[in-house]
């Protein structure tokens, strides 16, 4: 179902939706119906030129452990100003059931001159008593003058600094929304959820615990020439942590080349006069890593994260992560010093 | 030395897990094999134990390290069900596998057994901290806790905890005396008593649902709740188990643990914190306060049956009698179902009805709570439009809510139909619901007590029990009573109709 042309009306939009629903139930009448499931609206903003069957992919992989109402926006570099919008439904089967479980989903497309236009549109559609995520796929649209408006409808903004050019600029601008009270949550943090577990777990050991203190050096390497925004938070998450029991190691980052950019290879903590590091974790083939804490040798799996494992992540803490917004503040202030 | 862990993110990571060394006692057995290694494994993959977490498994057979872990894997291949196998997460693991021969009753293992779990602690760092899990035969737990008492096994720097697995006694005196016995190892707060029930995921979603949410706990009562209904359904027989069951039965199999455990965390009072301790206080404060019955009342209110032939999808099944190591005239119920009632504010008055038996018509455990019907039928409706809403809690196969209530047929006129609004676990979270076992064991090692039975509540539930079974050893029963099947004897339906109630068919 859609609407088309150089305007959208919400209610439109909205009497699609219903006329979609009476449509599923007939469709799954005889069977055992279609079961309707909402947990959040989740607007999304790409680029017109973005992939829009992998959007489509990582949408319908989340619905299931966080059905929502998407809102898609895809952008087109256009100064006229235009909107048209569809509306259809994700449907699933769950495991063992005869009852299709749907979500409901708008596609909007834009240019670039409308954004203005976007947030009255927006409003009006997302579920009420629900949160409203934003996941901002491009940094350019993050950058569009009019932009903060629709974000200004969200509870949260998901962005991923790996997409920005300059790291410490993209730490920078989301560090000030940060501190003007804006819910932010970056991907490239998320990116660094097993590496920073793995090594709170090697100091969850009390013999490892008492080496902490002694902590002098860390080493992070890095694929990519410039040091990506994981190096920076990575860094930064484990100064703070080191400070707080009189630790004050120096911090060397490291390139090794390769690709992904973002992706860390090596963390490394070293003690002064040591020949041994205290803890390490290495990636060594594909997504496994070599766990090292003192003589112990472990291994865990690493995998690079993809969208919707990204996603799922952060869709998963919709309120405030004191964690994450002190390590962006730190991780800003290394990033520029 | 610092006190605290500075790295700790509650929010993105998992429970914080402590370092250990796990014992086995029966490292050879069954319930290693099928449950506890395949459970270790899938932690260990999911990167939840410490670095140095060492297992040390006990039995008579005598095997070397690397046999004990060659064997170990083949097991953890052959059970580890829905999860992926990884070859280098098991290499890194099975580093911490460590094995010792020895006979339980010989108390020269003891010595034995700490300096070994020493040498590991020195390797493995596993800092002092001994989970002993006693995965034996229930006669040899007490020489099992008092060997390792009298040898001061990983009496040192850390904590010791012991976990035993059911059956806790055959009866109130017998469950006592182990209770009495293990305290002379071990404090109660060491002491872990194991029901994987109280493990399963939608076990633990009942304390969410009743008291994560405002709107059930007001109706959580006698003036709307009508009656509950506890089943545990097997399709499955003995299966070569006849000669343990012979001496056991659904009473004290089913009902006295899982189904009394069940039937405690649905009627509980809200417990002040989630606190271990605040949270058993409550079930255990429940489990006393469920009516004894006195004999003249017991064959009123509860049911024995046993299953006799059938032939069932083209095959011939045996009845009970018939099954290898079974008595001809044996007098086992491989059915039980009871009425009990609740002395308390909350409950008086309302029955809580528990069913479970060996091959019934489908594996199924569920809850069903019972509203009361609306007071007034305003439709003109045949039965349908004066269906109870009913509130169900399915533990397994497919774990999950439901609720029924009635709504308008579309179309003209005001007919009503029972509709269903369902919530399935797997479904609603798309992930993985880790085992009871993976559960209750970290559990165990981060020093969680809150899904373990306690001593008053295993005492508790028997007084309860015993009751029953008094009468029932002194009744001769004309067995068999139902075909293997079908829903149990006619006498349980019989025992709802005198309420007016009927078994909803799950």
């Amino acid at each position: 179902m859609g609407t088309t042309g150089g305007t959208i009306a919400p209610d439109h939009i909205l009497q699609d939706m219903a006329n979609l629903w009476v449509t599923l139930g007939k469709q799954g009448e005889g069977d055992a119906g279609v079961l309707r499931a909402c947990s959040m609206t989740l607007v999304v903003a790409a680029e017109e030129s973005d992939d829009a069957q992998g959007i489509g992919e990582t949408l319908a992989a989340l619905m299931p452990e966080h059905p929502s109402r998407a809102i898609v926006i895809r952008f087109r570099a256009e100064e006229q100003r235009s909107l048209a919008a569809r509306v259809f439904a994700q449907c699933w089967m769950p495991f063992g059931q005869r009852k299709q479980i749907c979500c409901e989903q708008i596609e909007i497309t834009a240019s670039d001159a409308s954004v203005a236009d976007l947030a009255p549109v927006v409003l009006p559609l997302t579920v009420p008593d629900l949160p409203v995520i934003l996941w901002c796929r491009s940094p350019r649209l993050f950058h569009l003058p009019g932009f903060s408006a629709l974000a200004a409808i969200a509870q949260k903004a998901v962005l991923d600094s790996a997409s920005f050019t300059d790291s410490a600029a993209a730490l920078k601008d989301m560090s000030e929304a940060a501190a003007a009270g804006r819910l932010i949550a970056d991907l490239s943090w998320t990116r660094l959820t097993r590496w920073r577990e793995l090594i709170a777990q090697i100091f969850e050991n009390r013999a490892q615990l008492a080496n902490l203190p002694l902590v002098s050096d860390i080493l992070i390497s890095h694929r990519g020439t410039a040091t990506p925004a994981t190096a920076y938070y990575l860094a930064a998450w484990l100064t703070e942590g080191l400070a707080k029991v009189g630790a004050h190691p120096r911090i060397e980052f490291r390139s090794d080349g390769g690709e992904p950019v973002w992706r860390l290879s090596l963390v490394e903590m070293r003690a002064q006069g040591r020949t041994d590091a205290i803890a390490s974790i290495a990636l060594t083939e594909g997504a496994a890593a070599e766990v090292r804490a003192g003589d112990l040798v472990n291994k865990a799996l690493l995998p690079a994260l993809n969208d919707y494992a990204l996603m799922r992540g952060e869709l998963s803490i919709p309120g405030r992560d004191a964690v994450f917004e002190n390590a962006l503040a730190a991780a800003a202030k290394l990033a520029l010093s | 030395m610092p006190l605290e862990n500075p790295f700790q993110d509650p929010l993105r990571f998992e429970r914080r897990v402590p370092e250990c060394a796990m014992v086995i006692f029966g490292a050879n057995g069954d319930l290693t094999k099928r449950k506890l290694l395949p459970a270790l494994y899938r932690l260990a993959y999911e990167r939840r134990l410490d670095a140095g977490f060492a297992v040390l498994g006990i039995s008579r057979t005598a095997m070397s390290d690397d046999q004990f872990r060659e064997k170990m894997l083949a097991s953890v291949k052959e059970f580890l069900e829905d999860s992926p196998f990884d070859a280098d997460v098991w290499a890194a693991f099975s580093q911490g596998l460590f094995y010792m021969a020895g006979d339980f009753d010989n108390a020269a293992v003891y010595p034995a057994l700490d300096a070994r779990l020493k040498e590991i602690d020195a390797s493995r760092h596993t800092g002092g901290n001994v989970l002993f899990y006693l995965s034996a035969q229930p006669s040899q737990y007490i020489p099992i806790a008092q060997g390792v008492a009298a040898a001061n096994v990983g009496k040192g720097a850390g904590w010791r905890r012991i976990v035993i697995e059911k059956p806790f006694g055959h009866d109130l005196a017998s469950a006592q005396k182990l209770s009495a016995e293990l305290h002379s190892a071990f404090q109660e707060s060491e002491v872990y008593r194991i029901d994987h029930y109280l493990g399963k995921e939608t076990v633990q979603n009942i304390l969410a649902l009743r008291f994560g949410n405002g709107i059930f706990e007001p109706l959580w009562n006698r003036r709307y709740v009508n009656h509950v209904q506890i089943t545990a359904a097997e399709s499955i027989g003995v299966e070569g188990r006849g000669a343990y069951y012979q001496e056991a039965g659904a009473l004290r199999d089913m009902i006295q643990n899982h189904l009394s455990q069940v039937m405690a965390t649905i009627a509980m009072e809200p417990s002040a914190t989630f606190r271990p301790d605040a949270v058993r206080d409550e079930r255990s404060k429940l489990l006393r306060s469920i009516r004894v019955m006195k004999p003249d009342e017991v064959l009123q209110n509860t049911v024995s049956g046993q299953y006799g032939p059938a032939h069932i999808g083209g095959e011939d099944v045996p009845g009970f009698r018939q099954e290898q190591g079974v008595k001809a005239d044996a007098q086992t119920d491989t059915y039980a179902a009871v009425t009990f009632f609740v002395d308390n504010w909350r409950w008086a008055g309302v029955p809580f009805y528990l069913r479970s038996g060996k091959r019934l018509p489908k594996r199924v455990t569920e809850i069903a709570i019972q509203f009361n019907s609306a007071p007034l039928e305003i439709f003109n409706g045949d039965e349908t439009t004066t269906a109870p809403n009913l509130l169900i809690l399915r533990i397994q196969p497919e774990e999950g809510i439901s609720l029924k209530f009635l709504s308008k047929r579309p179309g003209a006129g005001m007919k009503l139909r029972p509709v269903s609004m369902d919530f399935n676990y797997g479904s609603s979270f798309g992930e993985r619901s880790p085992s009871a076992y993976e559960t209750l064991l970290l559990d165990a090692i981060i020093g969680d007590a809150t899904l373990y039975t306690r001593q008053d509540m295993v005492e508790a539930s028997w007084a309860v029990v015993d009751a029953v079974q008094h009468v029932w050893n002194e009744t001769k029963f004309d067995f068999p009573n139902y075909a293997a099947g079908t829903w149990g004897p006619q006498a349980a339906d019989d025992m709802l109709a005198r309420r007016g109630h009927v078994w909803r068919q799950p």
